[in-house]
């Protein structure tokens, strides 16, 4: 564990616990609070974005990609499971989901 | 050149206020510290000062917005009274625990019910353990000079908390006194220029107000505040110092009032210290060794400084003007605390008065050293706990 991260002495703090950075909740495993999590089918992902527009926790990561034709995309790379707290909205609102012929995302049990 | 002017407490208190010109005063007046505000509120309409005054629809919201405003990076200032500090007093604690170094005028007001409005300090001692430096004031002066100072002790960067500035309500407040009022430039350079700490409204590093704070680091917050408040009582002292030889006047966390020889003393709080060097006068002038302690810094507690103060000293009356239903009063408990790490210790014992704005004249203070002299006699408290002027007994 990286110094960031060490657990500080009280002379050592900001004063009134002031978080005296911005941006910082990306460091914050917010991970271990999953029941359930998200397994993604790259193989039947039509690559909409759908679950990238309503991951509450930004935990949809894209990467750049094309279409059939060659057109520039964002595709989905993969989920972040430090961030991912499993709360199954991408699997809700996957539209292939939706159609319920296939599966995208799957919600399965947190196994510890 | 100071000047000297007569003035109600609450006309000195909107004077210093005057002076400093803070950046954001949020108020809502309350008797009877109204007076402040609405003065202050005359200087803002005449332009003598550009603070921006924030009229709220509460107390809370007072506390609240002083809050914001002093997280935005602001000096700021409020004044209340009673009921209206006791509707600010979630905010009371938060503005401590972020460390806002705000400065609050307190009228001491009894708290309903019944429902009254005069002198009595149950609305501060409420507030002890809110984490606020409580300085008290015997007259319209030091209410002035502990105002004037109390920026600099709240805001000084080993401390960073906020000061409540005590006097009693409509004795003080209201009453007419002669005081020195210092020029504007010499207030005005005494606290100087406010420094803020990660203010918000700099955009450029951001920082987060009041975040969460579970068992991993509350208790070191509170550990880091508990020593604010332990740097304070030095502080208060430099400040004190420093105003002495700046504008004349002397100050310490209490006043020993004939203390070097005293053998029977009492020890008070706020105006009635006036009376009580009256009737000191008097009874020295006929011999007697009695004294007065007058308590200036209640938060933080001078525990080790008035045992050493009080060493040699055979009987000890501590009055009390508010209640603790239940326990002794506020101040006795302080005060017995001390006591205790004295090598030959005084009979010490509490006496209740003063309750809603009850009168305790010189005559009845004359009768408490009459009997604390009846104690010293008998080697022995009679009564450790009794309540003065109340019909009954």
């Amino acid at each position: 564990m990286s110094d960031k991260f060490r657990l500080k002495e009280w002379q050592e703090l900001p004063l009134g616990g002031v978080v005296p950075e911005g941006g910082n909740s990306r460091y914050y495993e917010t991970g271990t609070w999953r029941t359930i999590r998200p397994v993604w089918d790259a193989e039947n992902c039509i690559n909409c974005l759908t679950c990238w527009v309503f991951c509450p926790e930004d935990a949809i990561i894209l990467k750049d990609g094309t279409t059939k034709t060659g057109k520039p995309r964002k595709e989905v790379a993969e989920i972040n499971y430090f961030h991912c707290k499993g709360c199954g909205l991408c699997a809700r609102e996957c539209l292939v989901n939706k159609k319920g012929k296939k599966t995208v995302i799957e919600m399965i049990a947190e196994v510890s | 050149m100071s000047k000297t002017v007569a003035i109600t407490g609450a006309g000195a208190m909107s004077e210093a206020m005057r002076q400093m010109n803070p950046d954001v005063v949020p108020a809502f007046p309350i008797t009877p510290s109204t007076q402040v505000v609405e003065d202050f509120s005359q200087f803002i309409a005449d332009g003598k000062v550009d603070t921006e005054l924030i009229p709220v629809e509460s107390e809370h919201s007072a506390m609240s917005a002083c809050i914001g405003a002093a997280a935005a990076g602001g000096r700021v200032m409020t004044a209340t009274s009673s009921a209206g500090m006791a509707l600010m007093w979630e905010m009371l604690y938060i503005a401590a625990s972020m460390r806002q170094p705000i400065v609050m005028t307190l009228i001491n007001r009894a708290l309903s019910a019944p429902i009254n409005i005069h002198a009595d300090h149950s609305d501060s001692m409420g507030a002890r353990d809110a984490g606020w430096i409580q300085l008290y004031s015997e007259n319209n002066q030091e209410a002035y000079d502990n105002l004037i100072m109390a920026p600099r002790i709240a805001e000084h960067m080993d401390v960073r908390l906020p000061v409540m500035v005590c006097m009693d309500g409509f004795i003080i407040s209201h009453c007419v006194q002669t005081m020195q009022t210092e020029e504007d430039d010499a207030v005005k350079a005494f606290i100087g220029e406010f420094q803020a700490t990660y203010p918000v409204l700099d955009t450029g590093n951001p920082a987060t107000w009041g975040a969460l704070d579970l068992q991993d680091y509350y208790i070191e917050h509170k550990r880091a505040q508990h020593m604010a408040m332990q740097h304070a009582k030095r502080v208060i002292r430099e400040v004190s110092d420093d105003f002495y030889k700046t504008f004349g006047r002397q100050y310490d966390l209490f006043e020993s009032y004939q203390l070097d020889d005293a053998e029977r003393v009492i020890i008070a709080i706020n105006s009635i210290a006036g009376e009580i060097k009256e009737v000191v006068d008097e009874r020295r002038a006929k011999g007697d060794k009695v004294g007065l302690l007058k308590i200036r810094s209640f938060r933080p507690f001078p525990y080790t400084e008035i045992a050493k103060a009080l060493e040699g000293v055979k009987v000890v009356t501590v009055l009390d003007r508010s209640e603790s239903m239940g326990a002794y009063g506020p101040l006795f408990g302080e005060i017995r605390s001390a006591l205790y790490d004295v090598a030959e210790k005084p009979l010490v014992y509490n006496r209740m008065y003063g309750l809603g704005g009850r009168d305790l004249f010189m005559e009845d203070i004359d009768k408490l050293f009459e009997e604390n002299k009846s104690y010293l006699e008998a080697k022995k408290v009679e009564t450790v706990f009794d309540y003065l002027n109340v019909r009954g007994g």
